[in-house]
């Protein structure tokens, strides 16, 4: 009886003490008016953290720039980060806590196409604007007038590897490895339209799950075929597994991907050389802004910038420059956005001109590199 | 039509090598599941991740991770026996003072530690997939032995079918002609008997960890160089296969257990290469399912004992 | 006695928290509101799943491993039901739960006969198969594509868009839960569990229908599991494989285990203390260290196992 009383009493104690939480929650997402702001959503830990390393490097020095600059209009910009590990659940979480701050005004990000889908009805309902600098599914900015992108999109990119693939390359017959996920298979289905149309072969076509380490009974299968080179819409961490098992069984064939295999790990894996990728941004295309970027960059993190912090640094500025223009209002901000919407209006940053189609898509170049004696170098022919 | 035939037995060649290559390493895990599961009717879920950490620290130490950089064998050796021992310690700490608590608790206490020492490693290495430097490690290794026509056997294959048939004849040698090993039988058929006839069975125990789990870095670390890929979520993936392996050979067994990492290795690559790569993962989930339906006690398990 | 017996049908117990359940999304909580409602709608969400898998492990002793595949297949069935027919929540939710409810049968049809440890086995790789299937038909569940645009829920017509409204609706939701769970505690269904749970033998012997109870317990737990997935389909209005992993089956399974398995009040409890507590180590940790989480949370299972196995609020034997 006695020990029934104080675990009643301990109960209610933990009631109360959930309240009080919760209300001390609004303490935590105070409003702090000395500064601006910015938060940034990506997988900041987990397997693809080096992709959202890129994302928060770019927005700090993009941020750090700004504020040498006296801020906006006077105020300090504030990174927040919000790391949502390329999980849907996370990522719901991560933006309910932004959109609940009335302190921000935008949010970059997120990376992971699932991730902004998971996000976006959360940012739509909240009226806040989002910019992403990574996520390529064409899903998204037809979903909602509050997202805009700053990257091309996956029917783009895999439209482009048909073409290059045939006209630069002229491989005869391809076959694709693809994971199983959206981004990967959104390209995936990009390629083979166009290359029905463009008459490109594709002998095979086999996926696998981004757990998988052993992929020898697809490859001997591929080998089997004799394809001239096997396109992977995936990302670099099984890329590189699976190159190097190829190349341990024999296959000689070209591989190439997306902005997916754009990483370091490629770079690290001898077996790689000569793998080219499409990404959106070159570092020896921009000229001395580019120049100066990737100096800073070096200086500030001791690696090469990514794609994905050059396209940051330039969402962090477009932020920036909405944020100057209509100060911290959600609906100005979106506004603004929406008016970036022709080229003589653009957004002139290090990765060339930004400017949103009516769906807050952008039609940015895609460019060619390739691995060579571990080093990214792009690629003699290009193509428009 | 000759020369289509001829590609095909290429490739059925091939894949038997594939095959066999995976089998050997699940083999080698499934005997640490096997003979925990056979002393103390505990799943050890951990042990998964005692074979990520072979990985990891034979590449620690030859990369120089830790500030010093050791050759080769000393690092493998090193990483073997940190194993064994990382083993015996989650028994001390982890199992052994729950071995007269219900059996859920032990159950649920192995997946606590499993989630731990997985995000341990993560914090401590991070989730970016490490490679073997290639100056460090033996070179031939990652060299073509033999090669019939299209099929290519790589030596790191040779030396894994071979590491693993070695240690296995090793471990049954141990488990039935010496006296530990007698032990071990022992307290498999009945503990408190074997208590009884004045075995010490925490050191039996212990042993048996050690054992299980010293064969499950070895498997990491030859994991590690076949795959050139260490990274914190590998012990959860082999883990998973590698107890398949075990139920399908009767877990308990010894012999089943190899017998098990064997055929499922082969069924994985058969079955991925000619059905579907998407489902390879599904034919270990398949397997573990039908074995228990059908014959829980597996190809060669004895009669699981009562419910105590 | 248990804090189960009394809770419920002491009124001066169970009232005034009730009334503060209720009061919750009027408390001043500034402009964190709509988080902190979002985060309560999330605790009650968990502590529906909590009831839910208590059934098997909690009243009839046998661990399961798979919970998150009647999850998945609840949210599914709702999802994919609203988005092709545009049907009201209040007929795709029977559907979903009638749906989980076959498939724990399905499941646990076969495994009557088999001891703890297998069936845990077969739990886990049943769940996982589910996964997989959800994950590569893509005709059937459009794979990694998740499910976007599921309809939020409604009430008489009226569609539910403000947060304080979808926290009623799974407080409703996890107080019929309750309803149906505490009844049968008493009742001599649940007397039955209990038996099997303590001594299935025995039970046997006494002449409990042993499978009969079971295919209920798995019924029950499975339709519950169900109940929530088809309210998180509608709630979040996307889903997608990668939401339905092992690891949730484990952290229902800690959710119960740290409050007592077997003990209604102590899954709620569970879900009380640790639910928030992953939101509060998401704002105290800094980026580089949100792993930590799920460490903190290994380390605070073993830790239980070893000093209290039996949770907080232990079910003792009768």
């Amino acid at each position: 009886m006695v020990r029934n009383l104080t675990a009643i009493r301990g109960r209610f104690s933990l009631v109360l003490l959930f309240v009080v939480l919760l209300s001390g929650f609004s303490g935590v997402v105070k409003v702090q008016a000395k500064t601006i702001k910015i938060p940034v959503a990506s997988p900041f830990t987990g397997p693809l953290a080096s992709f959202g390393e890129g994302v928060k490097n770019g927005a700090l020095l993009k941020a750090d720039e700004i504020n040498a600059g006296g801020g906006i209009n006077g105020k300090m910009v504030e990174i927040i980060l919000g790391d949502e590990l390329c999980d849907p659940k996370e990522a719901a979480a991560v933006a309910t806590r932004f959109a609940s701050d009335p302190e921000v005004a935008i949010v970059i990000g997120h990376l992971c196409s699932s991730a902004t889908l998971a996000a976006l009805p959360i940012y739509k309902e909240a009226g806040l604007p989002a910019i992403t600098p990574a996520s390529t599914n064409p899903q998204i900015g037809k979903s909602s007038p509050y997202y805009f992108r700053n990257v091309y999109k996956d029917d783009f990119q895999g439209d482009f590897l048909a073409r290059y693939a045939k006209q630069v390359k002229n491989f005869k017959k391809v076959a694709i490895f693809y994971e199983v996920n959206d981004y990967a298979m959104g390209l995936k289905n990009a390629f083979i339209r166009k290359s029905k149309e463009l008459g490109l072969q594709i002998i095979c076509a086999e996926s696998y799950m981004a757990e998988t380490a052993d992929f020898k009974a697809q490859l001997s299968k591929f080998k089997m075929m004799r394809p001239d080179a096997i396109f992977i819409p995936g990302y670099a961490p099984q890329a590189t597994l699976l190159i190097s098992q190829a190349r341990s069984l024999g296959l000689k064939c070209a591989f190439f991907g997306a902005d997916g295999l754009d990483d370091e790990i490629m770079l690290k894996n001898p077996d790689a050389d000569g793998l080219f990728v499409t990404t959106p941004f070159l570092v020896d295309r921009g000229g001395a802004k580019v120049k100066d970027f990737v100096e800073r960059y070096r200086h500030k993190f001791a690696i090469e910038p990514n794609w994905f912090a050059a396209n940051t640094y330039d969402a962090v500025g477009i932020a920036a420059a909405a944020i100057a223009a209509g100060g911290l209002d959600r609906e100005k901000i979106r506004a603004y956005l929406a008016g970036i919407s022709a080229k003589e209006k653009a957004y002139q940053g290090i990765t060339g001109a930004t400017y949103f189609d009516e769906n807050g898509d952008c039609l940015k170049p895609a460019f060619v590199k390739v691995v060579k004696g571990g080093k990214w170098v792009s690629a003699k022919e290009q193509l428009q | 039509m000759l020369n289509a035939l001829l590609e095909q037995s290429s490739l059925f060649l091939q894949q038997l090598v594939n095959g066999v290559t995976l089998g050997s390493i699940y083999a080698l895990i499934a005997v640490g599941y096997t003979m925990v599961y056979g002393v103390i009717q505990l799943i050890n879920f951990a042990h998964g991740e005692i074979y990520m950490l072979g990985a990891f620290l034979s590449f620690s130490l030859v990369s120089g991770f830790f500030g010093i950089g050791l050759p080769f064998a000393l690092a493998v050796t090193i990483a073997v026996l940190v194993c064994a021992l990382a083993g015996v310690l989650l028994d001390v700490v982890a199992y052994r003072p729950l071995r007269k608590a219900p059996r859920l608790a032990a159950l649920i206490t192995a997946i606590g530690m499993s989630i731990f020492l997985q995000n341990l490693a993560l914090l401590i290495w991070g989730a970016q997939i490490k490679s073997f430097p290639r100056e460090a490690v033996p070179a031939f290794l990652f060299a073509p032995a033999l090669q019939f026509g299209d099929v290519v056997i790589s030596w790191l294959q040779i030396v894994i079918l071979s590491v693993a048939v070695i240690l296995m004849v090793f471990l049954q040698l141990i488990v039935h002609y010496t006296k530990i090993g007698r032990a071990m039988r022992a307290i498999a058929q009945d503990q408190t008997a074997a208590a009884l006839m004045g075995v010490n069975v925490n050191r039996v125990v212990s042993f048996t960890f050690a054992l299980g789990s010293g064969l499950g870095g070895v498997a990491g670390i030859l994991v590690g160089l076949y795959y050139n890929a260490v990274y914190p979520t590998m012990g959860y993936f082999a883990g998973i296969k590698a107890f398949a392996a075990a139920v399908l050979g009767g877990i308990g067994s010894i012999p089943g257990a190899i017998l098990g990492g064997g055929i499922l290795g082969l069924a994985e690559v058969f079955g991925g290469g000619y059905i579907s790569s998407s489902y390879s993962d599904g034919i270990a989930y398949a397997v573990m399912i039908l074995v228990i339906l059908v014959k829980p006690t597996g190809l060669f398990g004895r009669l699981s004992r009562d419910k105590a | 006695m248990h804090l189960d017996d009394r809770l419920f049908s002491d009124k001066k117990l169970y009232l005034p928290l009730l009334a503060a359940v209720l009061v919750l999304p009027w408390l001043p909580m500034g402009t964190a509101g709509p988080y902190v409602i979002r985060i309560a709608t999330l605790t009650l969400l968990y502590m529906v799943l909590a009831q839910g898998l208590n059934v098997v492990p909690g009243f009839t002793g046998l661990l399961d491993l798979g919970y998150v595949g009647f999850f998945g297949i609840g949210a599914y069935t709702a999802g994919l039901l609203t988005v092709h027919y545009q049907w009201s929540l209040w007929l795709v939710l029977p559907l979903a739960v009638l749906n989980g409810a076959l498939w724990g049968v399905l499941r646990g049809a076969p495994t009557l006969r088999l001891s703890d440890d297998y069936f845990a086995i077969v739990t886990f790789g049943f769940s996982e198969l589910i996964i997989l299937v959800l994950k590569n038909e893509l005709w059937l569940t459009r794979g990694p594509m998740g499910v976007p645009g599921i309809a939020r829920p409604d009430l008489f017509g009226r569609v539910l868009d403000q947060p304080w409204q979808t926290y009623y609706l799974i407080l409703f939701f996890l107080l019929l839960v309750l309803w149906v769970v505490v009844r049968i505690r008493s009742s001599r269904l649940g007397r039955a569990w209990f038996a099997i749970r303590e001594d299935e033998i025995a039970a046997e012997c006494v002449g409990v229908n042993v499978a009969h109870y079971k295919i209920i317990a798995f019924a029950l737990s499975a339709a519950i599991g169900a109940l929530a997935g088809a309210f998180y389909a509608r709630w979040f209005r996307f889903i997608h494989p990668d939401m339905f992993k092992f690891w949730e089956s484990i952290l229902i399974l800690c959710l119960i285990v740290f409050g007592g398995m077997g003990s209604i009040t102590g899954a709620l409890i569970g879900a009380l203390v640790l639910i928030p507590l992953t939101e509060i180590l998401r704002i105290v940790l800094p980026a580089e260290f949100s792993s930590a989480r799920y460490l903190i949370f290994g380390l605070l299972i073993v830790v239980m196992m070893r000093w209290r196995p039996a949770g907080l609020l232990p079910v003792e034997r009768e």
